[in-house]
């Protein structure tokens, strides 16, 4: 059993070893002939020849994230509906009851999603407070 | 499925429908107090349901099993939820001030536990998991004021999810060795696939393993225990503590029973070594802690160790699968009362659980101070409580089945557990001479209810162990 899977892997083994080999020599090779500078220039990442300007580190909104969250969620619901419509015949009126209930699930959850502002850009309402409100924190 | 079947599911169909009308009303209005009422009545209604499907007792498809013993940890998970909805009421602040979501939160995530402890298939134990899993993330970066709940969620949320993606690999392996997913299919097939095919069962078996061991926190697995139990608001704390591991533990035992799994000496061993470690190395760390709820952190993992002695014995005694029930019932509802009066004492302020803070307890309020004695008590297994006839079981049926280097571990981590709990009570009546008496209804008739169970296990299990051995 042993010797079986000794056989079968040494072909992965010897590739696996050649593919290091391969990096260290590269790595190796440019580091024994190439040339070393230590210029003021040397360590800025090279952006087109443009001197780069401003932090790496941008703050994105988090709409960006959220709109994309509802994009994989919905996406995904919508694989399960797909996969009971292919079954239509086959489910009958059980997988029919199944799937109102889950669409139904997924209705209101989108009408939370609504109500409670995750589709609007810009100012919140997700806690129930007018805009005016926001600022000083109050609860109707 | 049939209409029987949906009748053994009125648990979990009570808690998705509380989840949905949880949902509807936050888009209608929000208002905080209605939506507490409205948890309150469907944890309630989900608990007579767990009841009620009692008469239905059936597998539900290949994915759940509705049992009695699954249904009586069912109501002690809703017990649990029940009491981090009462602790949660005014015990910390949102962002935004409300918090109807972290009701709808704590509600999916009961389900999610009740989905995995009547799990008998890696598909469901997954899914349920998972549901309990995201909702407790959000639950722990709840509160608005301090970093310590965030940098808590982010850590359970990384590391927890490197668990899960251990565990569904296993699965996959497991998979191709067996080509079954229930816990029963596997469990037929695992011995013949071993012979062929040791290596994947076995490298299947440990994954699975580890990723169970770290939602369990064993040593090696335990480094996220702490840090996510000191920062957490303490009713989501004493929540992951109770129905979190607890029901993860159920899950575990279900596959260990259901596959048979006692008959894999290897297994046996790293299970056995995981216990001794846990025992051993948490009550160590606990003696260094000066804050509660990381004591507490290190103690859990040093009662998982000793739950799983009971696992590792179940074949070698009769009264293993009791043993589990009782230690579990135990432990969850020890758990519940300390974290309940540490709920109460720092409710102003969540973190503010280190040990001086419970200074002068005694004289600030007694029934909280009381409780929280008799819940340390519990945990180092002092008699009259049920934390006492818990390691008596679980140390009867590790002498039925001989395995005397756990029992080494345990005595010794038993040990060295009396010091750091009778600290605490030391800290509870040393007056600091200026101690203003707080008043709290709530978390004084919760905490007295919940100690009174305590004692009863106790001090008079006969009728609970009959229970317990019915089930």
């Amino acid at each position: 059993m042993e010797n079986q899977y000794a056989n079968e892997i040494w072909p992965l083994a010897i590739y696996f070893g050649m593919v290091i080999m391969l990096v260290v020599t590269m790595l190796a090779l440019s580091w024994v002939l190439g040339q070393k500078r230590r210029e003021a220039a040397t360590n800025d990442p090279f952006e087109s020849g443009v001197v780069s300007v401003g932090g790496s580190q941008i703050r994105i909104s988090v709409e960006f994230y959220l709109v994309a969250i509802f994009f994989v969620i919905f996406d995904l619901e919508t694989l399960f509906i797909f996969a009971w419509a292919v079954a239509f015949f086959e489910l009958g009126w059980a997988g029919y009851l199944s799937i109102t209930v889950f669409i139904g699930v997924l209705v209101l959850a989108l009408v939370y999603q609504c109500r409670s502002g995750a589709l609007e850009w810009g100012n919140k309402t997700r806690t129930g407070l007018r805009e005016d409100q926001l600022t000083t924190g109050e609860s109707t | 499925m049939n209409g029987s079947q949906m009748q053994a599911l009125m648990p979990i169909l009570m808690l998705s429908l509380t989840a949905i009308v949880l949902m509807i009303q936050a888009s209608i209005k929000r208002d905080e107090k209605a939506t507490w009422i409205i948890t309150v009545v469907g944890i309630l209604l989900a608990l007579w349901g767990a009841g009620y499907a009692r008469d239905f007792s059936q597998p539900v498809t290949i994915l759940l099993q509705v049992d009695n013993w699954g249904l009586f940890f069912t109501a002690l998970v809703l017990l649990a939820s029940l009491v981090t909805v009462v602790l949660s009421q005014d015990s910390f602040s949102s962002e935004g001030g409300s918090k109807e979501e972290y009701y709808l939160l704590l509600v999916l995530s009961a389900l999610g536990a009740v989905i995995l402890i009547q799990s008998s298939h890696m598909a469901s134990l997954l899914l349920g998991m998972e549901l309990m899993g995201v909702a407790l993330y959000a639950m722990i970066a709840f509160p608005k004021k301090g970093l310590l709940p965030l940098e808590a969620a982010v850590k359970y949320l990384v590391l927890s999810g490197c668990a899960s993606a251990i565990l569904l690999f296993g699965f996959a392996l497991l998979y191709a060795a067996t080509g079954e997913l229930s816990y029963k299919g596997i469990g037929e097939k695992a011995a013949l696939a071993y012979i062929s095919n040791p290596l994947l069962v076995m490298a299947g078996t440990a994954m699975v393993t580890a990723g169970i061991a770290f939602k369990l926190s064993l040593v090696p697995f335990h480094m996220w225990t702490p840090d996510v139990y000191q920062g957490a608001p303490t009713p989501v704390t004493g929540f992951l503590a109770t129905v979190s591991k607890g029901a993860v533990f159920v899950a575990l035992a279900r596959i260990y029973m259901d596959a048979e799994l006692h008959q894999y000496e290897s297994l046996i061993l790293a299970l056995s070594v995981l216990a001794a470690f846990s025992m051993l190395i948490g009550n160590l760390l606990a003696l260094l802690q000066e804050d509660i709820k990381r004591l507490l952190a290190y103690s859990s993992i040093a009662h998982f160790g000793y739950l799983l002695i009971v696992l590792i014995a179940l074949t070698g005694s009769e009264m293993a699968s009791e043993a589990v029930t009782f230690y579990l019932a135990a432990y969850i509802l020890t758990t519940l009362g300390a974290f309940t009066v540490i709920a109460r004492v720092s409710r102003e302020d969540q973190q503010k659980s280190q040990i001086s803070e419970f200074e002068g307890l005694f004289w600030r309020n007694k029934i909280q101070a009381t409780a929280l004695t008799i819940a340390m008590l519990s945990f180092a297994g002092i008699p009259l409580t049920a934390g006492f006839m818990a390691k008596f079981f679980v140390i009867n049926v590790a002498i039925q089945g001989s395995h005397w280097f756990l029992l080494s571990a345990l005595v010794i981590g038993s040990a060295i557990g009396i010091y750091y709990y009778l600290r605490i009570i030391f800290s509870m009546s040393k007056t600091s001479g200026n101690d203003i008496g707080f008043r709290d209804r709530s978390g004084d008739i919760t905490a007295l209810l919940l100690t009174v169970l305590i004692l009863m296990l106790g001090s008079w299990p006969q009728p609970f162990i009959a229970f317990a051995g019915g089930l």
